[in-house]
Formats: C-alpha cells, sequence, structure tokens
C-alpha cells in the first residue's frame, strides 16, 4: 500500500489500541465518538483529496526514496516547487475543512529530521540519517499520520529542564538499555494525536550540556504501551452531542488537541534519532518551528470560508451593498491574501540543506506566522460586525424545530424574503464557529500560540535580521559613509 | 464521424482556483458531444493532454507530458476555444 483511501485510513484507526481519556472516562471507541470524530474526518479529508485527479497535482509526491507516488503529507520536500506546493496544500485543505486538518505538523517532523539527522551524524559518525530514511521509508509506504511533538509541559518557565524541581517537566530519558531507552514525560497540546498512527518527539528548546538527558528525538506507535492520552475541551465542544444538524456549525469537521503522557515508555534505538546530541537541539528546534510556521497557510483557507460566510450573511441580512459593509470585505481579504504572500514567500526563498531537503527560508515562515497571530483576530472581529450580534444570541435549533416557537423564530428572524430562515441561521452558527466556537480553537488562539507564540517569532526575526546591511544601505545614501 | 479522441486530463492542484474546473471540463465534455474522452493523463495512446489550470499562475506539474501536445485553458474563455478547436480537428458534427 503507498496511498490509502479515506475509508482505509478510518479503518486502520480502528485497529489502534489508543488509552484515550475525555471527561473523566476512558474513551473506547474513539474513531465513532461524536466529539472526536469532525477531527477524523478532517484528517481523513487528506486522503481523500489525494486520489481526486482535481487534487492529486498538489496532494500528492513521488518519494525521493522509493519513486512511488505518496500522499504529500509524507513527503520531504525536493524543491521549491514542493515548497510551494505544500503552503497551496494548506489552503486548499483549510478552505475543504474549516479547521485544522491535524497532519502537517508530522510532515513538518519528518522534514527537519531529516536535516539534523543527517547533520549529526556528519559531525558525530552517528547513523541516525541511516535509521530515520528506514523510519521514513515506513511512514510513506503505509501512508501514515504522524503527530509531531515537540511542547513540553515546561514547569517553571525561569528554570532550564536539568533545574526543574520536577524533571518529568520536560521528555527525558530514564533508562538506558541494550536494545533502546525508557523515556519519561509529557507533550501538551498535541493537535491530531488520537487520529495518528506513529508520533514523532522533538526537544522543545535549545538544550546545554547539562540538559543533555532531554535533548532526545525518536518515533513510536501510538498505541505504544505507556502512552495515554487526555483531551484537550473546545469552546461549545458538546454540542456535537446534541445530536443537530445546525447549532454546531460546521456539520462536518474539527480539530483536537490532547495531553501525551509517557509514563516510562520503551523506545527501541532504531527508533531514536536524536540521543544526547544536546548541541543539535536548537537546530531542530528553529527548523521544525519554520516548517511549521509555514504550515499555518492553513489559516488563509479557513480565512477563505469565514469571508466567504461573512459575505453570505450580509447578502442574508440585506446589507451587502452598504459601502461600509464592501469596504470590510475588501479589508479581510487584504489580511487573508496578505498571509497567503506570507507562506508563498518563504516556500519561494527556501534552499537546500546538506540532506538534500528544501527547507524554507526561516525569517520569512516567522514573519508569515508572526502575521497569522494577529490577522485572523482582525478578520474575526470583521466577521461578527458583519454578521451582527444575531451570531451570539440565536435560539437553538431546537426552537427552529418546536411546534410552539418554530413560527416565531421564522417570523421575526426573516431577512430576506427568498431566503430560508434556516439558511440565515445556519450561516450564523457557522461564523459563531470559527470566531468563538470549536473552530476558534484552531483558528484564533492556535492561530497565537500553535508553532511557537508571538515572541518566539520575534526572538526567530531578531535573530535573522541583517541588520548591519540595512545600516549600511541608509549611512550610504545620507552620506555617512 | 464516429472516431472518438482520447485526451488526456490534468488539472492543477486546485488550492484556490478562479472557476469549477470540474464543471468546466463535464461542460466541455458535454459540448463535444462523446467525441472525446478524458482519460488519465498518462494512459496510453493519449497524444494531447488538457491542463485545466484554476488560474493563470498555471502550475500544474507537466513535466511528464513534454512530448505530447499540450491544450492548457486557465479561465472559461479557455475553454471556448478548446472545444472550438477539437470541434475542428475533428470535423464537423451538430452543435
Amino acid at each position: 500500500m503507498t496511498m490509502m483511501t479515506a475509508e482505509q485510513y478510518e479503518e486502520s484507526l480502528r485497529r489502534l489500541n489508543l488509552v484515550v481519556y475525555m471527561f473523566g472516562k476512558r474513551v473506547e471507541n474513539v474513531v465513532d465518538d461524536p466529539i472526536i470524530r469532525p477531527s477524523m474526518n478532517a484528517v481523513a479529508k487528506t486522503y481523500e483529496l489525494a486520489h481526486r485527479p482535481e487534487h492529486e497535482d498538489i496532494m500528492t509526491a513521488t518519494s525521493h526514496i522509493t519513486g512511488n507516488k505518496i500522499n504529500r503529507f509524507t513527503h520531504i520536500h525536493q524543491s521549491i516547487e514542493d515548497l510551494v506546493k505544500k503552503s497551496k496544500m494548506g489552503r486548499l485543505l483549510g478552505r475543504e475543512t474549516g479547521c485544522c486538518f491535524q497532519r502537517c505538523v508530522g510532515m513538518d517532523a519528518l522534514n527537519a529530521l531529516s536535516i539534523v539527522c543527517f547533520d549529526i551524524d556528519a559531525k558525530h559518525g552517528t547513523e541516525y540519517y541511516k535509521r530515520f530514511v528506514k523510519y521514513l521509508e515506513y511512514v510513506q509506504e503505509n501512508d501514515f499520520t504522524v503527530d509531531g511533538a515537540m511542547t513540553d509541559p515546561k514547569g517553571d518557565r525561569s528554570l532550564p529542564p536539568h533545574k526543574q524541581p520536577d524533571p518529568d517537566q520536560f521528555m527525558h530519558v530514564v533508562e538506558e538499555k541494550k536494545d533502546g531507552i525508557v523515556v519519561r514525560g509529557a507533550k501538551a497540546h498535541q493537535t491530531g494525536a488520537v487520529n495518528s498512527h506513529e508520533i514523532i518527539i522533538m526537544p522543545t528548546l535549545s538544550m546545554r550540556e547539562e540538559d543533555k538527558d532531554y535533548a532526545i528525538s525518536f518515533a513510536l506507535p501510538s498505541d505504544a504501551e505507556g502512552i495515554t492520552y487526555i483531551m484537550g475541551r473546545q469552546s461549545c465542544d458538546t454540542r456535537k452531542l446534541e445530536g443537530g444538524a445546525m447549532d454546531q456549525g460546521n456539520l462536518l469537521f474539527g480539530g483536537h488537541e490532547a495531553l501525551v503522557v509517557f509514563d516510562d515508555v520503551f523506545v527501541p534505538w532504531d527508533r531514536v534519532f536524536m540521543f544526547k546530541e544536546y548541541e543539535f537541539s536548537r537546530q531542530l528546534v528553529e527548523q521544525f518551528a519554520a516548517y511549521h510556521r509555514q504550515s499555518y497557510a492553513c489559516k488563509v483557507g479557513v480565512g477563505d470560508v469565514l469571508i466567504g460566510a461573512a459575505q453570505t450573511a450580509a447578502e442574508y441580512n440585506g446589507v451587502e451593498k452598504a459601502s461600509h459593509i464592501r469596504d470590510k470585505i475588501v479589508e479581510m481579504n487584504h489580511l487573508n491574501e496578505t498571509l497567503y504572500c506570507g507562506c508563498i514567500a518563504c516556500a519561494s526563498e527556501g534552499h537546500k540543506e546538506a540532506s538534500g531537503t528544501y527547507c524554507v527560508n526561516i525569517l520569512l515562515a516567522n514573519v508569515h506566522k508572526h502575521n497569522v497571530t494577529r490577522f485572523p483576530y482582525e478578520i474575526s472581529r470583521l466577521a461578527q460586525d458583519i454578521a451582527g450580534g444575531l451570531m451570539v444570541t440565536l435560539p437553538s435549533e431546537k426552537d427552529l424545530q418546536s411546534p410552539e416557537t418554530a413560527k416565531w423564530l421564522k417570523k421575526y428572524f426573516e431577512a430576506n424574503h427568498d431566503i430560508p430562515t434556516e439558511h440565515r441561521m445556519h450561516i450564523l452558527r457557522l461564523i459563531e464557529n470559527l470566531t468563538l466556537g470549536t473552530a476558534a480553537t484552531n483558528y484564533l488562539t492556535e492561530s497565537m500560540h500553535g508553532a511557537g507564540s508571538p515572541q518566539a517569532q520575534r526572538i526567530m526575526i531578531s535573530r535573522r535580521i541583517n541588520m548591519q546591511e540595512k545600516q549600511r544601505a541608509a549611512k550610504k545614501l545620507c552620506g555617512i559613509e | 464521424m464516429d472516431e472518438t479522441a482520447r485526451v488526456g486530463l490534468k488539472y492543477c492542484g486546485g488550492c484556490n482556483p478562479e472557476y469549477d474546473r470540474v464543471s468546466l471540463v463535464k461542460h466541455i465534455q458535454e459540448s463535444l458531444q462523446g467525441k472525446v474522452e478524458f482519460v488519465k493523463p498518462e494512459s496510453e495512446g493519449v497524444r494531447l493532454i488538457l491542463a485545466v489550470e484554476g488560474c493563470s499562475t498555471a502550475c500544474a506539474d507537466l513535466s511528464a507530458f513534454q512530448r505530447m501536445e499540450i491544450r492548457t485553458i486557465t479561465n472559461i474563455q479557455d475553454s471556448e476555444k478548446f472545444i472550438k478547436e477539437i470541434r475542428t480537428q475533428l470535423g464537423s458534427f451538430a452543435d
């Protein structure tokens, strides 16, 4: 098998034996759980589109290892064109799902490791790259979804890993064995964790020699013994339990995050990609983060959905020709396409690393993600402005179905006689979902903190800016030099 | 005329298309009244590739088809030119 269908993906998840908890109870059937299932649907879309002729040019690639046609989410970028297509794929899937489709993070981990493993070997004469390529081929041939896990809980932020009162606040080695290592710790905010076949662990920050026990990277099956998933809540999540077809806003797709706990988990050596080479932790963090900041191209696609919803709401309200509404729609598009510029630019300005992998321009990827921490909030504000207050005061769809109240809702919430009141309610619920419901988790707060909080990007921007050259140009023009 | 031309159909990835590419292909097929069979571009016997691009960037990867004739559509107007060309090549048949 090289490329799974959406149906095969779903069946493959049923074969996993994940330990998942939610609302204080073990989830026995993860795939069919009504809270989790929309997120599975979103990942399944990445499989479905790869088989559709009208999308395969973006969704598939040719493996540089086997020459086989593979899903782009398992591909190692071999050219600038690959990087650009990755950004385009993000927009496409964001628009098709209106949410986080969760699969980019594994692709980003694979690409970062393809560079760093090669570089560690070059310095230390290790064999990580050989191991990694073997693992990559396994992922590609099985078309796995991989969770890329970087964020440790971090405990006291003022202390490095080795000085934490609780050493488990950062993933670390607790035992070395002849056939592998035993690790303990946790990874927080793991998007798509329970929809993944594999999980790749990476260190969360730059390490010094004192922290070398924490400078580890490895891959495991997602259902390896000792791994426990505790699902995060999302605003309005229990609307998915109500069984309706309106109030959840996005009727098909969603995202999820989980805390992933590793309680003395064994990792065989052939799945270890970094072991105490602390001086490479910064490179892995920076390159993974750069790829993942590019991946926020997805928010452009979600922005497309929100702009489309805002325009539709304006038309249903009969205000679409008002000059201030038209101007707000222009502003939303301006912001959204500015985001698109960033994700295309960092890809177009990418470069080839020693391993042969193409990496995005790290400065531009950080600039792009920094814009993502801001613009979706303004796009959302404008969408709420255009939608009107009804998006948060609208009664339940059950009131629309009740014989006692339906007539009043249809009468008083009708704005345009040619538009069914139900349609107006549907579009307002979608705007609510995207700007303060379950999807806001991904469109807003994930935009803020996912792939690094704003300050992380500012640090990277300050590191990467060539200030001397700017000063030289200024001084030359005014006669100082 | 009974001849049916096999045309390899190659879409761009459709990241942000400016028109409905799949509907346009259906329109082309209907307009040509069965005189054209759209097949996978790598199929045997294909001499002509129709590249259906969602915008003028036209980023579909056509590198595998460089030895073939390629026609490119980047908007709805282009499709009418393609229909006219195919009709001319295959001889007249009723509109």
